[in-house]
């Protein structure tokens, strides 16, 4: 082989590293940790005022990966882009097509004020991760927790909760909040069921057979961090197209995900 | 020397007539010079052919028009040359001797105070050579002139100077005396604004010449004096207060020295400056927080420095009424925005702003936050007057011009032109030129020139930057220092988007500017006052990332947002807006007081009663009722004098019949003896106008001897007219000696001799 050719070759991986890189932090990052992939909108590319963050957690027990498939990642893209183009439907806010991928060591993670994790039963953070966390909330930032369920997972996600905010506690959210009104007024609240009811005839997982609206707030009574315990609401953005899954599931996920997103605009 | 060619003063020459005294007719003496001149001529042609070749042509010329000088200048003086000038009979005339006595005379020059500069001549035998020409008649001047029988009575202690009244006084008092002349001793400093008018022509009138005396330097040669402080007259309680502080300085060019400002005994701020060139003004502003609610006398100060001759200079004070109650802003958004959110929660800690927002979430909800009343913007924005204007400002943030209707387009002008309120419109896809506001009937009051295009709103990145004007604004000042202020700028985190907000208008200010991509700098905020109020316009509507993607103590954020809703209605009048020139009397008695009243819809209110009541030091309690201004419809006004020392509490109540229309504070304060420790350098400027314009002189103390001599030159009082020879003055003999032996040195040397 000529030095020429080891030139080029060289050259090229260059090029492919740098072409790999410049994609990090883009919304083409973590492809081969889709779970359900879904079509890439034509207006991808387009920035908005809102952008649904997805974080990407480790999991307590295999990194990034949890049983059998992805925690951080359940669901997605599928359900980030059908809550996307309700958002876009029924509110002003003017919402990026696509939803981004954060992660907590990331420079962009404070450039989204509202991120969605999902599967945090298996969450878990390094003590800088947490402190990081401590930091996006105080500032003003907004989470919205989903898909875990009963007392198993939920000790896990309090564990990892701790570390975030040692001395706060979680409380219910009163129905008269106004996280329940400031778009929709959601009084009739139920416990929304994940796609397993399909296979199992039962709405609720594990031992988590009520729904738990819960929070954890700032000084000043607001929420910083909606915890939607014992209900998958992103299964119910993910399969809202389905012919079987039950339409005031999706209705009531739909809202209050709307009701999240106005709410961490407004408060 | 010039007393000793001419034997007489100047002032001989300079007052009196040109006479000839000589029993002769004065057309003999034009003839005899006229028939000499010609007959000297004659002669010299004549001899011409026997004299030396040496002295002919226009050296023959020469020496002839000596002759004939000599011969004009002996026979004008067998003619007896005199000037005719009127003197003040001795004995019978009044002088009046006025000597400053206020506390600026106490001032140590060399050792020496100015009294004692004053007094040491005029005890050094002037009095004694004015007595025995005059009556003398002796007075200390201070706010008034005042008879006293010696110089030693003299205490420097009058609290100021008023020479105008204590001429004028002084001129009344004598008005049936023969008064030949005034003599003021005094350094001019003068804290009444000068000598009026009337005062000097009524002593023109009576053509007595004021002879001034200037003691005292013209400049000091070490001093430092606080010059100006110009602070706001009201701030809302907690907010930041700006005061531009003005000082001059000598002998202390490129030293550090500490400007501060205390609320009673406690600093409230304090900042290093370097005294600048010797003798300039030098302008520094000093930022501190106006506290609680109250009238609040806040000094301001430069601390002394070593060897200043003047230490009571460098302090003084000025009054800010700090006002209570929260100051209501409309924010209306047309859609869910970071902005939104983030703004709400920089100014929620602000006890001086309350935020109330009209949020569209969908586009047929809104949704409504810090409302007083449940219905309270029930209807969205305000279509009514009073709804509005019960605002005292405004915030546009991203809506389209078409969703409010033409009457609502003119309800937003007249607040900011009409009820004075402050307007900020933001960046946004639906805003500005997006919006459609660029052909609207508001495009006036804005501070820009809003681009008549699309495609202006960017959601990209841009790094921020301060201009020179924002220097002195309030709004973005995170720093105390400018020159840190300006870094802290330069480093903050990019915006989240940006919008091209056009051309800024004339009189507009730019405060800071974006760099999209490191391209051009362009206009971020831009502000103006307009009519009554004040508008903004704030090319972005990410902020927020200074909130996100700093450190979580750091309040940039807060404090920028804070400072712009302030500046926003800080100035917003209510109903009854009363003022007064200067709140601060110094060694002054009289303030006039007015009160600007208006309506609901915040017209000229001209069918009112307006009360003043007055709660003045002691106890004292006044009321006063205002009388409305002939010209201007609202406005009610009164002249009030103080009576005492000490600080005023007036408030001034507007009423229609039985209800309030509004009602306002202001508050005066009166110091004497402040005035008199300011500008103490010798006014000699005045002395000398005051002199020239009365036909007097302008004396230095050391040129006193010659001053009763000089003063008795005057045509007020008794007079009479003296004839002053002038032919046998030394100057006639040198100038006809003069004459001859040039003639006699140009013959030798032209060898004729």
């Amino acid at each position: 082989m000529g030095s020429r050719r080891v030139s080029a070759l060289v050259l090229l991986g260059f090029c492919t590293i740098s072409v790999l890189l410049a994609q990090r932090g883009t919304v083409r990052d973590f492809l081969d940790e889709e779970d359900n992939p879904a079509p890439m909108p034509a207006d991808a590319q387009e920035p908005g005022e809102y952008t649904f963050a997805r974080l990407r957690y480790t999991s307590k027990r295999n990194g990034y990966w949890g049983r059998g498939g992805g925690a951080w990642s359940t669901d997605w893209p599928k359900a980030d882009r059908q809550f996307v183009q309700g958002v876009r439907r029924l509110t002003r806010v003017n919402a990026r097509s696509v939803e981004q991928v954060v992660e907590l060591d990331s420079e962009e993670f404070m450039q989204y004020p509202w991120i969605y994790a999902t599967e945090v039963g298996r969450w878990d953070f390094t003590e800088k991760q947490a402190a990081r966390l401590r930091e996006y909330f105080l500032k003003g930032g907004f989470m919205m927790t989903d898909d875990f369920h009963g007392t198993f997972e939920w000790s896990v996600f309090y564990e990892g909760l701790q570390k975030v905010f040692p001395d706060r506690p979680v409380v219910d959210i009163e129905d008269k909040d106004q996280i329940f009104h400031v778009l929709y007024d959601l009084k009739e609240r139920f416990q929304v069921g994940g796609i397993q009811m399909f296979f199992t005839g039962r709405v609720s997982e594990n031992d988590g057979y009520d729904a738990k609206w819960r929070a954890v707030l700032d000084d000043k009574g607001r929420v910083m961090i909606a915890i939607c315990h014992n209900m998958d609401l992103g299964d119910a953005w993910e399969w809202a197209d389905h012919p079987r899954y039950p339409e005031n599931f999706a209705s009531l996920a739909y809202r209050v995900g709307v009701n999240f997103i106005i709410y961490s605009m407004t408060h | 020397m010039f007393e000793f060619l001419f034997r007489y003063p100047r002032s001989v020459f300079t007052k009196g007539d040109l006479v000839l005294l000589g029993s002769w007719p004065v057309w003999l003496l034009g003839v005899l010079i006229v028939a000499g001149i010609v007959g000297l001529g004659w002669l010299m042609r004549s001899r011409q052919s026997e004299a030396v070749g040496s002295i002919k042509g226009w050296r023959s010329l020469v020496l002839w028009a000596l002759q004939s000088s000599m011969l004009a200048a002996v026979l004008t003086l067998l003619w007896q040359p005199a000037l005719l000038v009127s003197t003040l009979k001795p004995q019978q005339n009044v002088v009046a001797v006025l000597v400053d006595d206020s506390q600026s005379m106490a001032l140590k020059e060399g050792g020496q105070a100015r009294r004692d500069q004053a007094r040491t001549p005029l005890q050094a035998g002037v009095l004694d050579a004015l007595s025995r020409r005059f009556q003398v008649r002796l007075y200390r001047v201070a706010d008034r002139a005042e008879r006293i029988k010696a110089l030693d009575t003299l205490t420097a202690q009058a609290a100021s100077t008023n020479l105008g009244d204590s001429l004028k006084q002084v001129s009344n008092e004598t008005a049936g005396l023969p008064l030949g002349g005034v003599i003021l001793v005094s350094d001019g400093a003068d804290n009444s604004g000068g000598v009026d008018l009337d005062t000097i022509t009524e002593l023109r009138t009576r053509r007595v010449p004021i002879h001034t005396v200037g003691v005292g330097l013209e400049q000091a040669v070490k001093d430092v004096e606080l010059s100006d402080v110009q602070a706001p007259a009201r701030a809302l309680a907690d907010s930041r207060i700006a005061a531009q502080l003005t000082f001059e300085q000598r002998g202390y060019e490129g030293r550090k020295a500490k400007l501060a400002v205390r609320d009673g005994s406690k600093v409230v701020a304090m900042r290093e400056v370097t005294f600048g060139k010797e003798g300039n003004w030098q302008t520094e502003s000093l930022l501190f927080n106006a506290g609680s609610a109250g009238a609040r006398a806040f000094k301001f100060s430069l601390d002394l420095q070593e060897g200043e001759e003047n230490q009571k200079n460098n302090s003084t004070e000025r009054l800010v009424n700090v006002q209570d109650g929260r100051r209501r802003i409309l924010y209306i958004e047309g859609e869910p925005r970071w902005e939104f959110k983030f703004v709400r929660r920089a100014i929620e800690d602000d006890k001086s702003v309350k935020l109330v927002t009209l949020l569209r979430t969908t586009q047929n909800k809104f949704y409504r936050q810090g409302v007083d009343q449940p219905t309270e913007l029930e209807q969205g924005f305000p279509a009514k007057v009073e709804e509005l204007f019960g605002f005292h400002a405004l915030i546009l943030g991203n809506v389209e011009l078409n969703y409010f209707s033409p009457t609502q387009q003119e309800l937003i002008k007249s607040f900011v032109d009409r009820r004075g309120g402050g307007l900020l419109m933001l960046a946004g896809r639906n805003a500005l030129s997006e919006g459609g506001w660029a052909k609207s009937a508001l495009a006036e009051v804005l501070p820009v020139i809003l681009p008549e295009r699309k495609g202006t709103f960017l959601r990209e990145p841009a790094a921020v930057q301060l201009t020179g004007t924002a220097i002195d604004s309030l709004i973005t000042r995170l720093v105390e220092q400018p020159g840190a202020n300006d870094e802290r700028w330069r480093k903050l985190p990019q915006l989240a988007d940006y919008q091209d907000i056009g051309t800024p208008k004339l009189g507009a200010a730019v405060l800071a500017e974006y760099t999209p991509g490191g391209r051009a700098r362009l206009p971020l905020l831009v502000t103006q006052n307009y009519g009554r109020g004040r508008t903004a316009v704030l090319g972005t509507s990410g902020t927020w990332r200074w909130q996100m993607q700093q450190p979580l103590e750091d309040q940039t954020h807060e404090v920028f947002w804070q400072q712009l809703q302030r500046w926003l209605v800080t100035e917003t009048p209510g109903p009854v807006v009363a003022s007064t020139p200067r709140q601060m009397l110094f060694d002054e008695s009289r303030a006039r007081l007015s009160a600007d009243v208006r309506d609901k819809t915040f017209l000229p209110a001209a069918d009112v009663e307006v009360e003043a009541r007055v709660l003045g030091p002691q106890g004292l309690t006044e009321r006063i009722k205002m009388k409305p201004d002939a010209v201007t419809p609202g406005l009610y006004l009164t002249d009030y004098a103080l009576p005492k020392t000490g600080s005023y509490l007036v408030e001034f109540t507007a009423r229609r019949g039985a209800e309030e229309v509004g009602r306002d504070v202001v508050t005066l304060q009166r110091q004497d003896g402040v005035a008199e420790n300011f500008r103490t350098g010798q006014n000699r400027e005045l002395l000398e106008k005051l002199s020239q314009q009365t036909g007097g002189r302008y004396w230095k103390p050391a040129d006193l001897n010659r001053l009763a001599d000089e003063i008795a030159l005057s045509e007020a009082g008794i007079t009479v007219r003296e004839a002053r020879d002038l032919w046998d003055l030394p100057a006639v003999f040198m100038a006809l000696i003069a004459l001859r032996g040039t003639e006699w040195w140009l013959r030798r040397k032209w060898g004729a001799v």
